[in-house]
C-alpha cells in the first residue's frame, strides 16, 4: 500500500530555483501522442472513396466532433475549432484509457496534465472571445451586474479552471486509488477486471466527453 | 476508567465504522423507493409488458444502491481492518473517513433513484426504445455517482494514509474537516446530478430522435453540477497533504474544522441549484432539439451564477486555511 501518493521525481536545480520533473507522467504522455501519431498517419496515409478500416475510425471521430462544435459554435468557428476539440478528445481518450494496461499509468493521474489543459481551453475561451466581441466589450462583462462584482466575476472565471481539471483528476486518479486498494484487499481475485472495465473505460470516457465539451461550451458561452 | 491509544483508535474506527453505514443507508432507500414507485405508475399504464418494467426497474435500484455499497465497504473496513501506526492522529482520521462516506453515499443514492424510476415510466411510454433508455439511464445514474466516489476517495485516504510525522494539535481538526468537506458537498451534487438524469429519460422517451443531445446536455449538466463536490474535494486535499505548524491553541484547529465545514456546507445548496438548472435544459432539449446550443449556453450561464455560492464557501476556507 505504500505506493499510495508516491511520484518518482527528476528534480534540476538551475540558477537557485528547481525544475521538478514528473517522469513517469512524461514517459506516459509521450506514449499517448506516439501512438495518436502512428493511428492519425496510417487513418490518412491512403485516402479512398472506399475506406479502409481506420479511415473510417478516423472519419467517425472528425465527423462527429465537428457536428457536436457547430452545433454549439457555428459553421466558420467550428472549421477553427473543430480540430482542436477533435484531437483534445482523443488524447484524453488514449490517456485515460492508458491505466488498464499493467504496468502503465494514465498521464491524466498526474494534476499537471488536466491542469494544463484546462488552463489551455481557458486561454483558448478567452483569446475566443476577445477576438470576437473586441476587448472593451469583454471586459464590460466583468463589471455587470455592479461594478463591484469585478472581484467576484474574476475568481467565478477562475474556478472554473479548478473544477474543470479537478473533475477530471478526481474521477481519474480516484478510481485508480479504489482499484489500489481493492485489489490488495482482494489478493486480485475476480475483482480487478471489472474495475478496470468501469473506471478505465466506461469512466474514462464519459470524463474525456465531458471535459472537451466543456472546453468547447466555454469557448462558446465567451464567443456569444 | 483510563484510555491507552490502542483503545482510542479502536473506539473511532467503530464509530466511523457506524457513521459511515447508518447515514449511508438513508440515501439509497428513498431513491430505489422512487424507483419503485413509479415502476408501479408504469406498470398500471402499460400492464402488457410488466415483465420489461420489472426488470428494469431491478437493473435501476441495483446502481442506486451503489452508494450504499461503498459505504458497507468503508464500514467493514473500519470495523475489521488493523490500520497501521495507532496515533491519536489515526482515530481522528478514522472517525473522518466515517464522515466523508456516510454523509457522501446521501446524495447519490437519492439522486440515482431519480433515472431509474424516469426509465421505467418511458419503457411504458415507449416499450420499442426500452433498450436505448436503459443505456441512457446507466449512463446517468453511473455519472450521479461521481460525487460518492469522490467521498469513498477521502475516505480511503483517511485510512491508509501515514499522518505520524504531523503535530496532533491541530491536524486533527484538519482530518476530520478534510471527512465533512467532501462528504457534505457531495449532498447537492449528487442530488442535482439525479434531476438531470431522470428528466433526461423522460425526454428521450417522448422524442427518441433527441437521443444524442439529451445525453451530452445531460453529461454536461451532470458534470457542472458536480463542481460544489470538485471545491469540498480540493479543500479535503489541501487539508490532507498540508503540514501544519504544531499549535495549542483551540483556534487554530477550530478554523481548519470550520474549514471543511464551510465548503461541505456552502456545497449542498449550489448542487442542487446546479442540478435543476441542468434538468431544465434537458427537458427542453428534448423538446427542442434544433436549438440545444442556446438551450446548453443558457445553461451554462445559469449553473455559473448558482456556483457562486459555493465559490464564495471556498474562498472562506481558503482563508480559514491559510490566512488564519
Amino acid at each position: 500500500m505504500g505506493e499510495l501518493g508516491l511520484v518518482h521525481q527528476l528534480i534540476i536545480p538551475v540558477f537557485g530555483y528547481t525544475i521538478t520533473l514528473n517522469l513517469e507522467v512524461i514517459v506516459m504522455t509521450w506514449i499517448v501522442i506516439t501512438f495518436l501519431i502512428i493511428f492519425g498517419m496510417s487513418a490518412a496515409r491512403k485516402k479512398d472513396i472506399v475506406p479502409q478500416p481506420l479511415q473510417v475510425l478516423g472519419e467517425i471521430f472528425v465527423e462527429q466532433f465537428y457536428k457536436l462544435t457547430e452545433d454549439a459554435l457555428d459553421r466558420e468557428k467550428a472549421r477553427k475549432y473543430g480540430p482542436l476539440v477533435c484531437a483534445l478528445f482523443m488524447f484524453l481518450l488514449l490517456s485515460n484509457w492508458l491505466g488498464i494496461i499493467p504496468h502503465l499509468e494514465e498521464p491524466t493521474k498526474d494534476l499537471n496534465t488536466p491542469l494544463s489543459l484546462g488552463l489551455m481551453g481557458f486561454v483558448i475561451a478567452h483569446y475566443a472571445g476577445i477576438k470576437s466581441k473586441g476587448f472593451k466589450n469583454y471586459a464590460k462583462e466583468y463589471f455587470q451586474p455592479i461594478f463591484f462584482m469585478m472581484p467576484l466575476n474574476l475568481i467565478g472565471e477562475l474556478a472554473k479552471i479548478i473544477s474543470i481539471s479537478f473533475r477530471l483528476f478526481g474521477n481519474i486518479m480516484g478510481g485508480s486509488i479504489i482499484i489500489l486498494v481493492v485489489s490488495y484487499l482482494s489478493y486480485s481475485v475476480i475483482l480487478p477486471p471489472f474495475l478496470n472495465g468501469f473506471f478505465g473505460l466506461f469512466v474514462g470516457t464519459i470524463q474525456a466527453f465531458v471535459f472537451t465539451m466543456l472546453t468547447v461550451v466555454y469557448i462558446s458561452v465567451q464567443v456569444k | 476508567m483510563q484510555f491507552d491509544v490502542q483503545t482510542i483508535v479502536q473506539l473511532s474506527a467503530f464509530a466511523g465504522g457506524g457513521v459511515a453505514m447508518g447515514l449511508g443507508a438513508i440515501g439509497a432507500a428513498i431513491g430505489e423507493g422512487y424507483t419503485a414507485a413509479q415502476a408501479n405508475l408504469a406498470v398500471s399504464r402499460n400492464p402488457k409488458i410488466s415483465g420489461d418494467i420489472f426488470k428494469n426497474m431491478l437493473v435501476g435500484q441495483a446502481v442506486a444502491e451503489s452508494a450504499s455499497i461503498f459505504a458497507l465497504v468503508i464500514a467493514i473496513l473500519l470495523l475489521f481492518l488493523d490500520a497501521p501506526g495507532a496515533t491519536p492522529l489515526k482515530a481522528a482520521a478514522l472517525f473522518g473517513s466515517g464522515l466523508s462516506m456516510g454523509f457522501g453515499a446521501i446524495g447519490s443514492g437519492i439522486g440515482s433513484g431519480f433515472p431509474g424510476g424516469q426509465c421505467c415510466l418511458g419503457i411504458s411510454r415507449q416499450p420499442a426504445i426500452g433498450s436505448r433508455l436503459t443505456t441512457n439511464m446507466l449512463i446517468g445514474s453511473a455519472v450521479c455517482q461521481t460525487p460518492a466516489i469522490f467521498s469513498m476517495v477521502v475516505a480511503l485516504m483517511l485510512i491508509f494514509m501515514d499522518f505520524s510525522n504531523s503535530p496532533l494539535f491541530p491536524t486533527w481538526a484538519a482530518l476530520i474537516g478534510a471527512g465533512m468537506s467532501t462528504g457534505l458537498a457531495a449532498i447537492g451534487s449528487g442530488y442535482g446530478g439525479g434531476l438531470a438524469a431522470g428528466v433526461s429519460c423522460d425526454g428521450i422517451a417522448r422524442n427518441p430522435e433527441s437521443v444524442a443531445n439529451v445525453t451530452t446536455t445531460m453529461l454536461v449538466g451532470q458534470a457542472v453540477a458536480q463542481t460544489p463536490s470538485i471545491f469540498g474535494l480540493l479543500v479535503s486535499f489541501i487539508l490532507l497533504f498540508k503540514t501544519f505548524p504544531e499549535s495549542q491553541a483551540l483556534s487554530a484547529s477550530m478554523a481548519l474544522l470550520a474549514a471543511g465545514l464551510c465548503t461541505g456546507l456552502g456545497g449542498i445548496g449550489p448542487g442542487i441549484g446546479n442540478g435543476m438548472a441542468a434538468e431544465g435544459a434537458v427537458k427542453w432539449v428534448a423538446r427542442n432539439t434544433s436549438r440545444s446550443g442556446d438551450l446548453m449556453r443558457t445553461m451554462l450561464v445559469g449553473q455559473a451564477v448558482s456556483q457562486s455560492t459555493a465559490i464564495y464557501a471556498m474562498v472562506i476556507s481558503l482563508v480559514l486555511i491559510f490566512v488564519l
